[in-house]
């Protein structure tokens, strides 16, 4: 039990990240869509923002300078500046669909409509902004989100030809009836999703917010190394519930109702009611992180006091713009603007904007003067260079594929 | 043999400390002296914030930056930290002097933690 707390902060980056409103909804469309045809591009995800991840939070442990603070002496002041707006303003657009993604939780138990839950919502937020610890509100979050593991539970309810299940993970093939090039933007969409830019700037922040030093690397890397293949799981269990229950009923899905489906097949109200709770919770996580995340790249870039574990009146200039952020997002939600596409446009500003995050922690990860002997090995450089071409692969590709598929049609 | 600092890679850009380690901004720019040559010789000063920043950036958003951080700041003159108060310069660049004794750099976190922060009840309590 100490060690899962002790991973409290990596299971709630990665539940935040991997079990956002985005990913619940596309994870159940690849599955009902493409089977477990896709289930390779998450184990991919996962390897990848572990790589970084782990890269950047043995950055903020031993120098505790985190990701933002570092990308800006890597960038220079135009490109610098234009990194930071855009990664503002995209944690931003995130935290607007994640604020309607709880609303939207809230509803599938409730039948009441999200857009009153909205401002209850984002109350809430403020009072677990202003008052709730960091350490509780991380264990309280990624905990609770655990229950999202009715998914996986719910695949072994189902009784599924194991072996045809391996075989369509093992051998992955594009579905008769699908084009490669919507199997390929599909791949992106959910390459972006799972691997997203407030995930390591949220873990390597927090690792400051922990206070963290160089006697506790190994405790960064626990948690790493638990909290993202536990998200990568989840959403496995997602893909394989609805390849399971949706793709045979031939099922579109483009809600989160339709999401929860497969496991109310499964296990009825019980599965409702935990599939509910998880998703309450995990969304919730990605409406704390991607706020933080945003007042945490300006605070970093600009140099200013930062923190959520200081006194608010320690750290004015992050405090009030992230009570600005939430107000501005919770206005925006109510605009009745539909959630999910908005992430779909997150989603590629964030594929788009990977490398300028990834490429600065590759380099000050390499710097003795910053790291001393805990410089990266030829494993992690290796990795990182890898995966700096993925990224850079799928950002180049997004945009062609997004016209050429007409947004996956 | 003497030590070279590239001013571009390991002093531009560095986030600045106060004596006990308070963030103070980020070194946005530097101040250079010039001798009866024109040639730049001696580093005067550090040059923090956005009006330092905007005019390093320069374009249309930059000289908007600084234009905007002046009229706040009601003088043309960013904050500036001679280089006799600077205590180390490594990953991190630390002042000898604390935040409270440089008036400007704190300006805008006072007023809005006084006006807003301060306000708002819990403002002043961490919450560990």
């Amino acid at each position: 039990m100490k060690r899962v707390l002790g991973a409290a902060l990596g299971i709630f980056t990665a539940i935040g990240g991997f079990m956002d409103i985005g990913d619940l909804v596309t994870d159940a469309l690849i599955g009902a869509r493409f089977g477990l045809a896709m289930v390779w591009v998450t184990v991919v995800a996962v390897i990848g923002i572990t790589v970084y991840s782990e890269m950047a939070g043995r950055v903020a442990t031993i120098t505790h300078r985190p990701v933002f603070d570092l990308v800006r002496e890597r960038m220079g002041a135009r490109l610098g500046l234009a990194n930071v707006v855009v990664s503002y303003l995209l944690n931003a657009l995130t935290l607007v669909a994640e604020l309607c993604g709880v609303a939207l939780g809230i509803e599938l138990a409730t039948d009441v409509h999200y857009l009153l839950w909205v401002p209850l919502v984002a109350l809430v937020t403020f009072f677990v902004m202003w008052r709730l610890p960091f350490k509780h509100m991380e264990r309280l979050y990624g905990l609770v989100g655990l229950f999202l593991f009715v998914f996986v539970v719910a695949v072994w309810q189902l009784g599924p030809d194991w072996g045809a299940m391996w075989h369509d993970v093992t051998h992955p093939s594009v579905p008769s009836g699908e084009g490669l090039p919507t199997y390929l933007f599909y791949a992106v969409v959910m390459l972006g999703a799972q691997m997203t830019p407030y995930e390591v700037f949220f873990f390597s922040s927090g690792a400051v917010e922990h206070g963290w030093t160089t006697s506790d690397l190994g405790q960064a890397r626990l948690n790493v190394f638990i909290g993202y293949p536990i998200g990568g799981i989840l959403a496995i269990g997602i893909q394989a519930v609805a390849a399971l229950a949706l793709q045979p009923a031939g099922v579109q899905v483009e809600h989160l109702s339709q999401s929860v489906l497969p496991v109310v097949m499964a296990f009825g109200k019980l599965g409702l009611a935990c599939a509910v709770l998880g998703i309450v919770a995990a969304t919730f996580g990605s409406v704390l992180e991607t706020l933080l995340s945003s007042g945490y790249t300006a605070a970093q870039h600009f140099g200013w006091s930062w923190g959520k574990s200081v006194a608010p009146s320690s750290a004015a200039r992050f405090s009030v713009l992230v009570i600005a952020t939430l107000i501005g997002a919770t206005a925006f939600a109510l605009t009745t603007i539909n959630p999910i596409t908005i992430t779909i446009y997150a989603v590629y500003l964030g594929a788009a904007s990977l490398p300028f995050t990834f490429l600065p922690i590759l380099i000050v990860a390499n710097d003795r003067r910053y790291l001393g002997e805990h410089v990266n090995g030829r494993l992690a450089n290796a990795l990182g260079v890898v995966y700096l071409f993925v990224v850079s692969a799928a950002a180049l590709a997004a945009l062609p594929l997004l016209i050429a598929t007409k947004g996956g049609l | 043999m003497a030590r070279y600092l590239d001013a571009g890679l390991e002093l531009l850009d560095r986030q600045v400390l106060d004596c006990d380690g308070r963030p103070v901004g980020k070194v946005d720019d530097l101040e250079l002296a010039i001798d009866d040559r024109g040639v730049p010789t001696v580093l005067v000063a550090l040059l923090l914030g956005p009006q330092a920043l905007g005019m390093r950036v320069g374009g249309r958003v930059g000289r908007a930056m600084a234009g905007i951080a002046s009229r706040l700041a009601g003088t043309e003159r960013p904050l500036a930290i001679p280089v006799e108060q600077v205590a180390e310069i490594g990953i991190v660049v630390r002042l000898d002097v604390s935040v409270d004794e440089l008036p400007e750099a704190g300006r805008l976190e006072h007023w809005l933690c006084d006006q807003v922060v301060a306000r708002i009840p819990g403002g002043r309590r961490a919450t560990e």
